[in-house]
């Protein structure tokens, strides 16, 4: 395959920051991944755009390794993941803010129903803890709401997270529907109903 | 459930995989359609600190890979950040020895 951009002549025009797991699934917990390495279906489509890749560190791989069993946020908040999120994040908001000072769009892509890398949903719940039997389909407790590293993130862009747009691909989500999320994330790439889009 | 459909192996990237220039053959694509998966390196130019925070992360995920047995290679073994990455590894006695060609 050659590149060809498609839609976008100018790669600067719109910067991606992907989770890292749409990069690489083996960050994901066992019975997690999608697939067995790149989501072609999302680089096909960023390449189609003509969009700068930026992939950001997975929290979570780093934290709790690649024998995690998958998690909801509470198991995950404390006061050490949150720092490690930060020191993870500090240097992604600084490119972020690099690329906004460019005039680049910036778009960043998380997982909706990653405790970590949620965007619009997330999961949580109370009675998550001990023994590790919840299955993960039907009771995995997706709730509105970001993950914990996507929370952190745009709370270090402060003001400039006006400029940013932010959207899940639910990947993590028992009913993942790839057509429509990819749609979305096109619609989203695409700057429609942003105004500063050019 | 699905089962582990990870592959466990793992190329580290230069950004110009991610990047490519027009006409450029997609080497990202390559590497996504033989299974791996990939890390990305810091882009080249960033200021050293913003680079060695990257790198230091990225250190700290790729450990955990390494040490569970995952296949790791190098895409860009002779790039120059990817040898401060294997630096950074080095001190902690691990080291990436492979080296991937799409």
């Amino acid at each position: 395959m050659r590149i060809a951009r498609t839609v976008g002549d100018d790669p600067a025009v719109v910067v991606c920051y992907l989770a890292h797991c749409l990069l690489n699934a083996n960050a994901k917990v066992d019975e997690g991944a999608r697939c067995a390495g790149v989501s072609l279906p999302v680089l096909s489509l960023l390449r189609a755009h003509g969009a700068t890749i930026r992939q950001m560190p997975c929290p979570e791989l780093g934290f709790g390794g690649t024998r995690r069993f998958w998690a909801v946020r509470e198991q995950y908040d404390t006061p050490a993941y949150r720092a490690h999120c930060r020191r993870l994040a500090e240097p992604v908001a600084a490119q972020v803010r690099a690329d906004l000072a460019a005039g680049a769009r910036v778009v960043i892509i998380g997982i909706d129903g990653s405790p970590s890398m949620g965007v619009e949903l997330t999961a949580a719940d109370d009675s998550w803890g001990g023994r590790p039997d919840k299955p993960r389909d039907e009771d995995y407790p997706v709730t509105p709401g970001a993950g914990l590293f996507t929370e952190t993130l745009l709370g270090l862009l402060g003001e400039d997270v006006q400029a940013v747009r932010a959207v899940g691909i639910g990947q993590d989500l028992f009913d993942y529907d790839e057509e429509r999320e990819l749609a979305k994330l096109g619609r989203t790439v695409a700057g429609e109903g942003d105004p500063d889009a050019r | 459930m699905r089962g582990d459909g990870r592959s466990r192996r793992v190329a580290v990237v230069p950004d110009a995989y991610l990047n490519p220039a027009v006409g450029v053959a997609d080497r990202l694509a390559a590497l996504a359609e033989a299974g791996w998966g990939v890390m990305a390196l810091p882009q080249p130019g960033l200021p050293s600190d913003l680079e060695g925070a990257m790198l230091a992360g990225l250190a700290d995920q790729l450990a955990t890979l390494l040490d569970d047995g995952y296949e790791v290679a190098l895409a860009a073994p002779d790039d120059p950040i990817s040898r401060r990455l294997n630096d950074l590894l080095g001190a902690d006695g691990r080291r990436i020895r492979d080296t991937v060609t799409p």
